[in-house]
């Protein structure tokens, strides 16, 4: 693994006495993408909520680019892009317009912003429609738009949510070729998903969470092969041997 | 400082796109402006009914009725002794004259003789100037009578005939009247729409105090857009956050405020540029008070519609325990709970600046306390607020 970009260590959180994250540890080196991987509740999003200074861990942990999150937030912040699961936007402004609003709030001056806003909308293959209101966006465009403004700034962490939700199979890769795209410029990723061939074809690593805890962390290949010949299984195979067949809401 | 700026603007720039919100919350403003307009717009003269039983029926009675009428702003309603009883039995009138039988005799023979009110109770504050009225036209009566006596008594014997000296006292009546030793020049100032002058302050607290509202909805919108957490992983503080939210809320209700206030300057002329403008500085302060009251909510609400239900509720018991329309007086268990209200100091200082040519010298206490209230609220709203339960 690469120099270590993110370092989570012990991490515990508790919701009164439902113990939603329990001495989760895992660490990400710079320029991968790492899959977080879980069923429903496995305590992911709360995870991603803790790394992204927007929860405080009961305790434990977590440095990204050097900088502790309990005690330098707000360098942490400074080098952070997150993608939440469900569609963070204002529906009644342009893409353009909540593109730039959010490159404001990353630090950017008004220039840079409109400049970065529209690389990221080319790259989304929004470009001809970056001053159309998102309320008329389909879900697909949506979920690149919403992509587009975690990547504002430049963050040198970005953090993907289920980032491929509800959307056509043309929309989702280019998805995927965006990250990968970032991937190969250097970017360090931490991505959820709930459809494993996703992490099959973005992460090298992958973290499988239940019941609030890490139970399986490794490379995809040394994973399937934990349970078979790699060639031949799937990591849906290796996901639902370790967290079960039961339905989890 | 500049993020907070850019969150104030971005919240303008939403609420410019919702045509609705827009078009309500400016259009408001200039709706209730004309209401008030079609109300009192130069209707501002006193109108009351001066109720009379005349059992007398005479020449005098008709000459004093005639004169009674004759006064701006005063219609005669004859009724009879036993409606008159009905009437005020039913409090639908507080006070009734009763020229009696036999005034214009009195009155003829050079005698003595008396009008009565009936009235209940005090007679109510109409009453008390319907019955001023009255004894000004008999005093003026009765002033008519003195000098006809006078001169009468002192050209008995001389020859001249009566109907000469009748035609001469009258000339000199008229010419007095026309042109009297002490007379009342009316100067007004800015206009004088009394009406507008008395309610315009509950007006614009009312319209004030819908920025509790907007502002308690601002932070619940981020939630449900999804928004607010995605702003709080960038280098936004939650303070600035707040702070931009608090700008554009007090950018709002000052707007509606300005619209209101402007109007009343160009059409009611009740300001000088002076009192314009200090009522502007109070709408400000107290918009401020009212959005880090609505931030307050904003911070402990966890939907739209709990923090419009908080915001309503809030909003309205603090529009009528603060005397908005009507004037409390001091000393009184109402008027302690009052000061409970936010829109009281508000009431009181739009009142001075108004209604009572005062300046903003004048009401520096009410204007500090909704000062102060902006800053707790700010603060206290900052403290409280959780972007998640458990979070920061």
């Amino acid at each position: 693994m690469a120099e270590e970009f993110l370092v989570v260590k012990d991490l515990h959180k508790s919701f009164n006495e439902f113990k939603a994250v329990n001495g989760v540890s895992f660490s990400i080196g710079k320029g991968e993408i790492f899959g977080l991987l879980g069923p429903n509740g496995a305590g992911k999003t709360t995870t991603i909520r803790m790394l992204s200074t927007v929860l405080k861990a009961d305790s434990g942990d977590v440095t990204i680019g050097g900088h502790s999150v309990r005690r330098d937030a707000e360098a942490v912040r400074n080098i952070i892009g997150v993608c939440p699961q469900d569609l963070a936007l204002y529906e009644d402004l342009s893409a353009l317009d909540n593109m730039v609003f959010f490159g404001r709030m990353a630090g950017l001056d008004g220039k840079e912003a409109r400049d970065q806003a529209m690389t990221n909308l080319k790259l989304m293959g929004l470009v001809d429609r970056a001053k159309g209101k998102v309320a008329k966006f389909s879900g697909g465009m949506k979920r690149r738009i919403n992509l587009a403004i975690a990547l504002m700034g430049n963050p040198q962490l970005l953090f993907l949510d289920e980032p491929t939700v509800g959307i056509d199979p043309q929309s989702r890769n280019n998805i995927y070729e965006t990250i990968e795209g970032l991937r190969d410029k250097g970017m360090t990723i931490l991505y959820t998903t709930h459809y494993m061939e996703e992490a099959d074809r973005l992460c090298k690593r992958v973290a499988i969470m239940d019941g609030g805890q890490i139970i399986a962390l490794d490379t995809v290949y040394k994973l399937k092969g934990e349970i078979g010949s790699p060639e031949q299984v799937t990591l849906e195979d290796v996901f639902l041997k370790l967290t079960g067949r039961s339905l989890r809401d | 400082m500049k993020r907070v700026f850019f969150i104030a603007f971005n919240e303008v720039k939403l609420y410019l796109q919702d045509k609705g919100d827009l078009a309500f919350s400016l259009l408001l403003p200039i709706v209730t402006f004309a209401l008030i307009y079609g109300a009192f717009g130069g209707q501002t003269l006193f109108e009351a009914t001066a109720y009379v039983v005349d059992e007398d029926e005479g020449a005098y009675s008709s000459i004093f009725l005639e004169q009674l009428e004759a006064v701006e702003g005063v219609d005669v309603e004859l009724i009879t002794t036993s409606q008159a009883d009905t009437k005020l039995e039913r409090s639908d009138v507080l006070l009734v004259l009763h020229i009696p039988d036999g005034f214009s005799e009195a009155l003829t023979s050079g005698e003595r003789t008396q009008l009565v009110f009936r009235q209940r109770g005090n007679a109510g504050q109409e009453g008390q100037i319907v019955a001023n009225i009255i004894r000004g036209v008999a005093e003026e009566m009765n002033q008519e009578f003195q000098v006809h006596r006078q001169v009468s008594d002192s050209l008995q014997g001389k020859g001249i005939p009566e109907d000469r000296i009748e035609v001469v006292v009258q000339e000199f009546l008229d010419k007095e009247r026309r042109q009297p030793v002490v007379g009342v020049v009316e100067e007004t100032l800015g206009g004088s729409p009394d009406f507008v002058n008395q309610f315009l302050p509950g007006i614009v607290t009312m319209y004030v105090l819908f920025a509790i509202a907007m502002a308690a909805r601002v932070i619940v919108e981020e939630r449900r857009k999804g928004t607010l957490e995605r702003l709080l992983t960038t280098r936004l503080s939650v303070g600035q956050l707040f702070l931009g939210k608090f700008f554009a809320s007090v950018s709002r209700g000052f707007v509606q405020t300005l619209i209101l206030l402007g109007l009343s300057y160009a059409v009611f002329q009740i300001f000088t540029p002076l009192s314009f403008l200090e009522s502007l500085v109070i709408a400000l302060i107290f918009a401020g008070a009212a959005s880090a009251v609505g931030l307050i909510i904003a911070s402990i609400a966890r939907s739209e519609d709990g923090a419009t239900w908080i915001a309503v509720v809030f909003s309205v018991i603090t529009f009528m325990i603060g005397g908005t329309f009507f004037e409390i007086a001091e000393g009184t268990t109402l008027y302690t709970i009052s000061r409970i209200s936010i829109n009281s100091y508000a009431n009181d200082a739009f009142n001075v600046i108004i209604a009572q040519g005062g300046s903003l010298a004048d009401v520096g206490p009410e204007l500090g306390i909704l000062a102060g209230v902006m800053v707790v609220g700010l603060v206290v709203s900052r403290l409280i607020f959780r972007v998640v339960p458990g979070g920061k």
